[in-house]
């Protein structure tokens, strides 16, 4: 099980991977909006996404879970 | 030849022999095992073929402060010490024997061989690379307080910074107060698996700490060169290491007296730079790969890149334009939207003094959105470590450049050498977008009331937005000439070229200080 957080504050501004994906390493798995950048959520490695923590529009804290891999 | 005068020739010969032998055969099939190589064959890597002069080849453990030597001899007491040249540059180096005694730091090698280069080497104005492979201090000598009388290797080494280039290849581990050498360095890349720097070693750290820690864990390159930001560049063996440590060399003089040496190039300084709308896109919010602008725009194959795995929001190293070497501070929208962060701030800043120290011209490719703001970043202090990037941009006299590519947001444009740092030319690309904030930001601080008092504030605050956004474009610092150009990209190249060769004879007055205050 492998957790992918945010690396900074920000809102989450689309979400472009659902539960049940299969992923490959660096695949976009949602894009946050902060400081005037969308700013990529990428998959450290290769697997299912067995949950998406966030929905559109929130906001989320630096070291948030945004997705968990398995 | 009388046969008394050929015994007392034989006699040098065999010391010498015995010497060159290191550790002996056991020893040094050890070294080969763990992946490493022998300090002698590291050396012959390092400089232009036969060209070593070594000093203190005949040196060995003394009994001192009441300790025995070694029975088995320590040739050279355990660290290799000389000069030679570096493509045909005089270069001074320190290498730590590890098949003797473990590489570790005795009387005689410290206070005789290590700081005898390091006087010749200050002496003479010339580089000095220190190949680190080594067990730390050697206690039995230096247990007690005779410790009293160490230390000097540090103090020298600030004494040299900034007057000469100081490498510290990681080689091996490099434990307790030893790890200072690679603190003050100017450059420390590492070998993977195999080189460790940590302030107190493993064991140490068991006996004061109780933590269960082994010196790779604790401070391999996975540690310093992703997460601390102590080592430089990790490097896949020894081999590697000491090709990077050469080419690192080529970018700066001898000495801050010096220029950096000119490297002609078939590669022509007045050539478009093709590929550019491909690269950057023109929607302000995407992210790209500055490395690829970089790669396009400088010199075919002279990027260097320093510190690739450690805050990458923002990118160093060095490079050339038209055969000058320059250093390049560019931020990477691909890495947190290119945002500046502590992290990136303290790169950034060490990198341009660095440069400047040693008269290497700078180029700042800027697209930044700003600093990261928030309470997270407050109380790490990202003020105290932003300020670190204002100071050594300010404070850089060499030549300065600045391509304005996108973005270019508030305290973001005065770091990455805005109008007010004093570059020497500051041009803008089509796209920029220069001002102190978003128009989206901007709108609710300025518009706020009118926002409130709308009939209908959503609309009334895209409209305003779009009034703000009709402000925000590379003209209008045009038309004040706070910018001196706004350039096609194609253009970027030869532009560059034109700016560093405009301030070759850049002289800046300062008034007279001691020294700054910078923020640490």
């Amino acid at each position: 099980m492998t957790e992918v957080k945010a690396e900074l504050v920000g809102s989450v501004w689309k979400i472009t991977s659902k539960p049940g994906d299969e992923v490959a390493e660096d695949d976009v798995l949602m894009i946050l909006e902060s400081m005037k950048m969308e700013i990529s959520v990428t998959a450290p490695r290769a697997g299912k996404v067995r949950e998406i923590r966030v929905k559109e529009t929130d906001v989320v804290k630096e070291g948030q879970v945004l997705v968990v891999l398995e | 030849m009388s046969e008394d005068y050929s015994a007392k020739i034989s006699e040098l010969k065999s010391r010498r022999e015995q010497n060159l032998g290191m550790g002996g055969k056991e020893k040094i099939a050890k070294q080969h095992e763990r992946g490493k190589l022998t300090v002698r064959e590291r050396i012959d890597l390092l400089f232009d073929k036969d060209t070593f002069v070594e000093f203190g080849l005949l040196a060995s453990q003394q009994a001192v402060r009441g300790g025995e030597p070694d029975t088995d001899g320590t040739p050279a007491d355990g660290v290799v010490t000389g000069h030679g040249e570096v493509e045909g540059r005089e270069v001074w180096v320190i290498a730590y024997d590890f098949t003797v005694m473990a590489g570790s730091m005795g009387a005689v090698g410290e206070q005789f061989k290590a700081a005898r280069v390091r006087e010749l080497a200050l002496r003479y104005r010339r580089p000095i690379v220190w190949l680190l492979d080594s067990a730390g201090a050697r206690i039995q000598e230096a247990a007690g307080s005779t410790f009293a009388g160490t230390g000097y290797l540090f103090y020298d080494q600030v004494v040299m910074s900034g007057v000469i280039p100081q490498v510290a290849a990681m080689l091996g581990p490099c434990s307790a107060g030893t790890a200072y050498i690679p603190g003050l360095a100017d450059f420390v890349p590492m070998v993977k698996e195999t080189s460790s720097m940590s302030l107190g070693g493993a064991r140490l750290v068991k006996a004061a700490t109780g933590e269960d820690v082994t010196d790779h864990d604790m401070g391999g390159s996975q540690v310093h060169c992703y997460e601390s930001g102590v080592g430089d560049n990790e490097v896949e063996d020894d081999r590697g290491c000491i090709a990077m440590v050469r080419r690192f060399l080529s970018y700066l003089p001898s000495s801050n007296t010096d220029e950096p040496p000119f490297r002609a190039t078939d590669d022509s300084g007045d050539r478009d730079v093709d590929g550019l709308e491909k690269i950057v896109p023109t929607n302000p919010r995407a992210a790209y790969d500055v490395k690829r602008v970089i790669k396009a725009v400088f010199d075919r194959d002279s990027w260097f890149e320093i510190k690739p795995a450690w805050a990458k929001n923002i990118v160093v190293g060095f490079a050339r334009a038209g055969g000058h070497a320059v250093g390049v501070v560019a931020n990477q929208p691909m890495q947190k939207g290119g945002i500046l962060d502590s992290d990136s701030a303290d790169k950034a800043a060490r990198f341009i003094r660095m440069c400047d120290a040693f008269n290497v011209p700078l180029v700042y490719l800027m697209d930044v959105p700003g600093f990261i703001v928030g309470s997270q970043v407050e109380k790490e202090g990202i003020i105290r470590h932003g300020a670190k990037m204002l100071y050594a941009t300010s404070e850089a006299t060499v030549p300065k450049v600045t391509v304005i590519m996108r973005k270019a947001y508030g305290a973001g444009y005065y770091v990455m050498c805005g109008k007010g740092y004093q570059p020497d030319l500051i041009v803008a690309w089509p796209l920029a977008e220069i001002s102190v904030m978003g128009p989206e930001g901007a709108v609710n601080i300025i518009f706020n009331k009118q926002i409130e008092a709308s009939a209908n504030p959503k609309e009334t605050r895209g409209q305003l937005i779009e009034t703000i956004r009709s402000q925000i474009n590379p003209y209008l610092a045009a038309g004040w000439a706070m910018i001196d150009d706004v350039i096609d990209p194609a253009e970027t190249r030869r532009v560059i070229i034109r700016g560093i060769e405009q301030a070759r004879n850049k002289k800046v007055e300062r008034p007279w200080r001691k020294h700054g205050n910078i923020p640490v």
